[in-house]
């Protein structure tokens, strides 16, 4: 097994709050996770965690088979944090020459520019006089300087204009293509939908979910059959299948709720109960999550 | 070792492309000594003995100036900005860090007093025989660790408006009240009294000693020993108080 991270049973406590309950996930080479989460469900905490800026109050967190301190970790990986961080007093280009030079194996300087998209008026501005989209592409440039196996971003696209969202998960994906191992933090599903392989849902500093994007989706939305029936035709024979989750009545319509809607119809058909006006609902997948957010706020 | 050298240079150039650092370290202090030796008229019974004695004051208020502001400030600054947290992720060690930070900081002073003293030989002919131009250089580079010290202390502050307010008024004080802009003799009893306690007025005596062609008082040196001992102290403490948060 090519393990390159691993969690176990690490719980976060603050003063009176938990900020991280009890999380164990183990991440293997060249996968593309997203730690998917409405604001405040543990996400910067475990990231954290994972770079040891944060001690776990119990559990054990491992990159490579080591402590995230190590140094021999520290050259392995590389990180955009939430907070834009910058050296003032120096040029872009110096900033990353001396970044550079801290790693065994850093990347080449024009490779750096090609991959984050720096221009050469970037590279020659100083540190403070960066606008906040240039500040985005240094800091994206020093996640990478030390040509990392492990890349941790934490929100890496607030902030962030749509030409340049879309050339940040390009880059991505050629990583991904590359065999790195990349970790980033959203609350936006459709965000980790389209860019990672895998998605582990947190809430209320739990993991709620861990699965591929298509298993994520089917979990938090529901598809249906819904049709039209003579009141007095009982449903009782549908209860009967284990497939069907859910049966309910609204707007004269009954809805079946399950995942598998073609075997529902089958069924509806087998059962020769008389539906009519048949159709098939989609459950809306941002409405859902929308719903597993609002009622994480409300927990806080 | 590339990875400090690398270090070193760029925390140098951080320094030298701080306007703050060359109007404060090199602008004020030679303005003031040109001033005070030849358009005020101090009515010093001895001119040559008076130059070389300012000369000395200035580029430990230059010196001094830059232990406290130059380090204190940019350690707030880094922090404020996450680039602290930055640097952390980083395989870079914190010795390395650190020890980088201080022979930038030692190279910079080396800097200053090799200029100031080049402007005072230059402005008023002052002549003092070699030994006394290297060990009054010597005596102003050591003697900044307490001051060095002071500028981590003010590195802790969380606002750099604060560090620099503080620093400002902190720094002025010990200039004054330590004799540097003007010597501690012709003020009051009660400043002469609280003013040798200072360590501005230790490190300044060191020097003027030295261009009299003593050696510096035993008293002055463990001063400078003791204010070392209690920053350092203090220092540690403080940081301890904010990791336990």
């Amino acid at each position: 097994m090519n393990e390159i991270l691993s969690l176990t049973n690490v719980t976060k406590s603050f003063q009176h709050k938990i900020a991280v309950n009890d999380v164990t996930f183990t991440i293997g080479k060249g996968e593309v996770m997203a730690i998917l989460g409405p604001n405040g469900a543990g996400k910067t905490t475990t990231i954290s965690m994972i770079l040891g800026l944060l001690k776990p109050t119990a559990g054990e967190v491992q990159l490579f088979n080591h402590q995230p301190h190590e140094k021999q970790v520290r050259e392995k990986i590389g990180t955009m944090l939430q907070e834009v961080s910058v050296m003032p007093g120096l040029k872009v280009r110096e900033i990353l020459e001396l970044i550079r030079c801290y790693y065994p194996e850093p990347l080449a300087m024009e490779e750096l520019i090609d991959l984050t998209g720096l221009t050469e008026q970037d590279m020659k501005t100083r540190a403070e006089k960066l606008s906040g989209g240039q500040k985005r592409r240094l800091s994206f440039a020093l996640a990478l300087a030390g040509n990392p196996e492990l890349v941790i971003f934490d929100e890496p696209t607030v902030g962030m204009d749509i030409t340049s969202r879309n050339r940040f998960w390009q880059t991505i994906h050629h990583l991904a293509d590359q065999g790195k191992t990349i970790i980033f933090s959203t609350h936006y599903l459709q965000e980790a939908d389209d860019a990672a392989d895998r998605i582990l849902l947190f809430k209320d500093g739990a993991v709620v979910a861990d699965g591929t994007p298509a298993q994520i989706k089917s979990r938090i939305s529901k598809q249906s059959v819904s049709f039209i029936v003579d009141p007095e035709i009982s449903l009782e024979n549908l209860y009967l299948h284990s497939e069907i989750d859910d049966i309910y009545r609204k707007n004269n319509r009954v809805y079946v709720q399950s995942n598998n809607t073609d075997r529902v119809l089958e069924l509806i058909f087998q059962e020769k109960i008389g539906a009519r006006d048949i159709q098939i609902e989609r459950g809306k997948l941002e409405e859902a999550f929308e719903q597993l957010t609002s009622s994480a706020k409300e927990a806080i | 070792m590339k990875t400090f050298q690398m270090q070193c240079k760029f925390e140098i150039i951080r320094v030298l492309r701080n306007r703050y650092f060359v109007f404060w370290s090199l602008v004020m202090p030679i303005l003031f000594y040109y001033i005070f030796t030849n358009v005020v008229n101090t009515n010093a019974p001895d001119k040559a003995e008076w130059q070389a004695h300012y000369l000395m004051s200035m580029t430990v208020f230059s010196v001094m100036g830059s232990s406290m502001m130059t380090l204190g400030i940019r350690m707030v600054q880094e922090r404020s900005q996450g680039w602290s947290t930055f640097i952390r992720i980083t395989p870079l060690s914190d010795t390395v860090y650190f020890a980088a930070q201080m022979m930038g900081q030692s190279v910079i002073h080396l800097l200053s007093i090799t200029i100031i003293f080049i402007a005072g030989a230059l402005i008023n002919d002052v002549s003092l025989t070699a030994l006394e131009w290297v060990m009054s250089g010597l005596w102003i580079l050591l003697g900044s660790l307490p001051f060095l010290a002071i500028g981590t202390l003010i590195g802790m502050m969380k606002k750099v408006e604060t560090a620099a307010g503080i620093s400002n008024v902190i720094y002025m004080v010990l200039a004054v009240a330590g004799g540097l802009w003007m010597p501690l003799e012709i003020m009051p009893k009660m400043m002469q009294s609280i003013g040798k306690w200072l360590p501005s007025y230790n490190f300044g005596n060191g020097a003027w000693e030295i261009v009299r062609g003593n050696m510096p008082e035993w008293k002055n040196i463990l001063i400078l020993i003791a204010y070392l001992a209690v920053f350092m102290l203090l220092s540690k403490y403080v940081r301890r108080k904010q990791e336990a948060v």
